[in-house]
């Protein structure tokens, strides 16, 4: 087999073996966002009515669910208000606690906001062209491996 | 020998490819399962019709034990099963005394489950089922102790029969529960409030708590549990502080 076309099979393998590695998925799509600050106000009460005076608070952005994004009190009607990050998109837990009873309210955020990064962002033309480089190269090398046999 | 070669490279060559689009392993962790009677039990406490109740023993018997990640999170309050995109069961029937150590004791390490999913697992479901050996054989739950009142001192074994299903949502309490890390371990907790029972005497009458609890005096009387207590309406379970949709028959 000539020189150079061993020598094409053999980059065309190594691109090949190349894939194994990971690599961050690129694409070139448009990231538009927006976002508007939003006050949650949660108001807190027992099966009864009664208010939960005094009752702790613990909001949790969903970027860390194990970390208290802000802690408070209910006020005396039970009320307790916060402005979340909108830049934090996602569901955000509030947990209340008075008294040895307690519960936990989930709350969405951000979700008119447009998606960001690469996910999804290739185009048909450009996994086209990806398919037919990894084909080719699939080819090659089985070009190289069924070369003629000398008579 | 070169078309063995062709046949060894092609398919090494696409199962290369193939790996390489594919995400890696599944990340993992282990997940742990506690039992907690709390203070009430360790410590012993004063009943809404004023008993100051000492527990010996209280052996609950559990079964059915799954926590699950569920998106959007599971609501006791309306009640129904429980679906989640990761569910992790505990295999095996438990019977755990609640009492069990001193009055600072930790709780009680039902079982653990290792190489789970990692995530939030935010809710839980377990079973107060009837024993069918041990010290609690025949019965679901068994509370031993001692209970004292202006001087009348009665000793206790309360039998309940009744087997419950609890269905909770995610852990209350001071910290986060159930989120497992990779190859790190989390926790659960199944909490019973025995002062839903018996009423806490640090609380008003009319506190919503002693209007439904049933007092420690129909016991005093020599009351059976399945003549005066009726556990669908006990809400012996909870996850922490958090609630669970209850069923008992």
């Amino acid at each position: 087999m000539p020189k150079k076309w061993k020598a094409i099979a053999v980059v065309i393998g190594v691109l090949a073996l190349s894939l194994l590695l990971p690599a961050p998925a690129l694409a070139h799509g448009v990231n538009i966002q927006y976002s508007s600050d939003v006050e949650i106000k949660i108001v807190a009460k027992y099966d009864s009515g009664e208010p939960m005076a005094g009752a702790q608070v613990a909001v949790y952005a969903p970027d860390d669910p194990s970390t208290p994004w802000l802690t408070g009190v209910c006020d005396d009607e039970g009320r307790f208000s916060f402005t979340p990050d909108t830049s934090i998109p996602g569901t955000w837990d509030v947990q209340v606690r008075l008294a040895g009873h307690g519960g936990m309210i989930h709350i969405p955020v951000g979700g008119s906001t447009a998606a960001s990064g690469g996910i999804g962002g290739a185009s048909y033309l450009q996994i086209g062209l990806m398919a037919a480089c990894v084909i080719w190269g699939s080819i090659g090398t089985a070009l190289y491996f069924r070369r003629r046999r000398p008579a | 020998m070169k078309k063995r070669a062709v046949f060894i490279a092609i398919p090494l060559l696409i199962l290369a490819m193939v790996l390489a689009g594919c995400p890696g392993g599944k990340a993992t962790g282990t997940l742990e399962f506690y039992a907690n009677g709390e203070g009430f039990v360790r410590q012993g406490f004063v009943s809404k019709d004023g008993w100051s109740i000492q527990f010996d023993h209280v052996y609950i018997t559990l079964d059915g034990i799954a926590a699950y990640q569920t998106d959007p999170p599971y609501d006791p309050q309306t009640g129904g099963g429980i679906s989640g995109k990761d569910t992790v069961g505990l295999d095996g029937t438990y019977t755990i005394d609640l009492a069990e150590g001193d009055a600072d004791a930790e709780p009680l390490l039902v079982g653990s489950v290792s190489d789970v999913p990692v995530g939030h697992y935010n809710a839980l479901a377990f079973n107060m089922a009837r024993a069918e050996s041990g010290p609690a054989a025949g019965y679901s739950l068994v509370m031993i102790g001692t209970a004292e009142k202006g001087g009348q001192i009665v000793e206790f074994n309360i039998n309940v029969e009744e087997e419950c299903q609890y269905q909770c949502g995610e852990y209350v309490g001071d910290e986060r529960k159930g989120i497992v890390p990779e190859n790190g371990t989390a926790d659960l907790e199944m909490t019973f409030h025995f002062d839903h029972i018996f009423g806490s005497g640090d609380l008003p009458m009319d506190d919503e708590l002693n209007l439904g609890a049933i007092g420690f005096e129909p016991f005093a009387g020599g009351a059976q549990a399945e003549d005066v207590l009726d556990m669908s309406g006990m809400h012996l379970g909870h996850v922490g502080e958090g609630h669970c949709h209850c069923g008992c028959q």
